[in-house]
């Protein structure tokens, strides 16, 4: 019994030093756009409270950004779209979580910049559509990485209507624009 | 012999507890956790516009925010289909121009037909309503000086430049008690420098004047909603009220009031001193507010 009580301290220990060199990265800070390219305007939503994590031993891309945080330009259009279409109060979060399918060995052997693909649950109004997320991996500061993505949603995939007078127009469809600098955590 | 495998199994379960509890640990960190930027928010879009058919609102415009409003009132409906319900008869026109000088201050501009008016305007933000925890109404101060620029020469006695001046100090508390009701309530005092029959007020009498207005709004669609207003004459009981009933329709940007009152005015110096029509009488007017909103800059 004594050698099992080995073997298991064995691999306790065997843990704690694989958790000392996982490769874990959350954001310092991280900006996102929602562009909407309109036939007569074309405007952003931004934010700079975007919220990252990459992990590169579970293969774990994660983000989010409080859509309360988006802003227009025009507070009156912020509080619009907040209230009339996001409805923020009861779904705040605009949220992403899957896996990188390519370029995460690459980025492991720290062959930077890397052009990566992300699959996984892009989440708005707690509606979840698969989306798969085309960007690159860079060198970030001091010794961080740095993401940058883009992908295209469509408001009607997320319950989201537009407005049927207008004063805006917004496009049907709308192109998200992430960066995120992000640092190692452990 | 027994007390040792006791202290084995002892040493397994908690090594294995343990390395439960290193890899839940390691997982819990899997996904962010989600956290608000702001947990107790300021309450929004109380009302849709700065304006409640006459009356002041608490929505303020942000820093480089500019608000443009044309409001009319027409001549009484009970002037019959000849003259359109009083669309025929000379209406009052305001223009109204504000200004964000920061997300708590504006400034404002106006020139009304009646009395050939002209106001320099201030509302200033004392407090916003919080969603939870903090102040359950958004209050705030709305200053005005105006001009009377009539012609004003044919009177026997000249009229100075300060004679021309009225005062005006208000407050607007209101609540969003849900997405459909709002309650406003606004106190009102007017000073008149000089009154006389030359000005459009229903007491030439009487220079100072305080009121108690309110008013309401609820959303019968989610951009449209019923809106009512009162202005009830505190100092001086002997004048009739004032009696709104209105309708918003809200585009984005632009917000478009229509509405039957008692009154021609369209300010509230004018609200509160003015004359009013007769409910029983039919004594209705007709007027909208078409209200627009630009950013000018950052």
């Amino acid at each position: 019994m004594n050698k099992v009580t080995t073997v298991l301290f064995a691999i306790l220990f065997g843990v704690t030093v694989y958790n000392a060199h996982a490769q874990e990265y959350t954001s310092a800070e991280g900006y996102v756009e929602f562009v909407s390219t309109a036939p007569l305007l074309e405007f952003k939503g931004v934010s700079d409270q975007l919220h990252g994590l990459i992990d590169l031993d579970q293969n774990l891309v994660d983000y989010y950004v409080d859509l309360n945080t988006l802003e227009t330009g025009i507070r009156r259009r912020d509080r619009d779209m907040r209230n009339s279409y996001l409805e923020t109060d009861r779904f705040p979060f605009a949220e992403f979580t899957g896996e990188l399918t390519k370029g995460l060995e690459q980025i492991r052997a720290g062959d930077l910049p890397a052009n990566v693909e992300a699959s996984g649950i892009f989440t708005m109004r707690d509606i979840g559509r698969d989306v798969a997320v085309e960007g690159t991996i860079s060198a970030g500061e001091g010794g961080g990485l740095l993401l940058e993505a883009s992908w295209i949603v469509r408001l009607e995939d997320y319950d989201i209507d537009r407005p049927s007078v207008l004063f805006y127009e917004l496009s049907e469809e709308q192109t998200i624009n992430i960066r995120i600098q992000l640092k190692q955590t452990n | 012999m027994i007390k040792t495998r006791k202290k084995d199994l002892f040493a397994v379960f908690f090594s294995t507890l343990l390395f439960l509890g290193l890899s839940v640990a390691e997982e819990s960190k899997a996904q962010l956790e989600r956290t608000l930027a702001d947990d107790n928010p300021s309450v929004e879009l109380t009302f849709m516009a700065p304006k409640h058919i006459n009356l002041y609102t608490t929505e303020l415009l942000s820093r480089g925010e500019f608000h443009y409003s044309i409001m009319h009132t027409f001549g009484e409906i009970n002037s019959g289909y000849q003259n359109l319900w009083g669309i025929d008869n000379g209406a009052n026109v305001r223009f109204y121009f504000e200004y964000g000088l920061n997300d708590r201050t504006n400034l404002a501009f106006s020139r009304t037909s009646q009395d050939k008016l002209i106001q320099f305007i201030g509302r200033r933000s004392i407090t916003e309503q919080k969603r939870d925890s903090g102040s359950p109404v958004s209050v705030n101060m709305n200053l005005s000086i105006g001009v009377n620029t009539s012609d004003l020469s044919f009177l026997a006695d000249s009229y100075s430049f300060s004679d021309r001046l009225n005062y005006t100090v208000s407050l607007s508390a209101a609540r969003k008690f849900s997405e459909k009701l709002s309650i406003l309530i606004s106190p009102v005092y007017t000073h008149f420098a000089r009154t006389g029959p030359e000005v459009s007020i229903d007491d030439p009498d009487t220079q100072h004047y305080f009121s108690a207005a309110s008013g309401f709004r609820y959303n019968i669609l989610p951009r449209a909603a019923i809106t009512v207003q009162s202005v009830v004459p505190i100092s001086n009981p002997d004048l009739t009220p004032n009696l709104g009933i209105g309708f918003d329709v809200e585009t984005g940007g632009h917000v478009f009031q229509m509405f039957f009152t008692t009154s021609r005015a369209l300010n509230e110096p004018y609200l509160i001193a003015g004359e009013n029509g007769s409910l029983l009488d039919s004594e209705l007017r007709f007027g909208f507010n078409i209200n627009r909103l630009f950013k000018l800059h950052d």
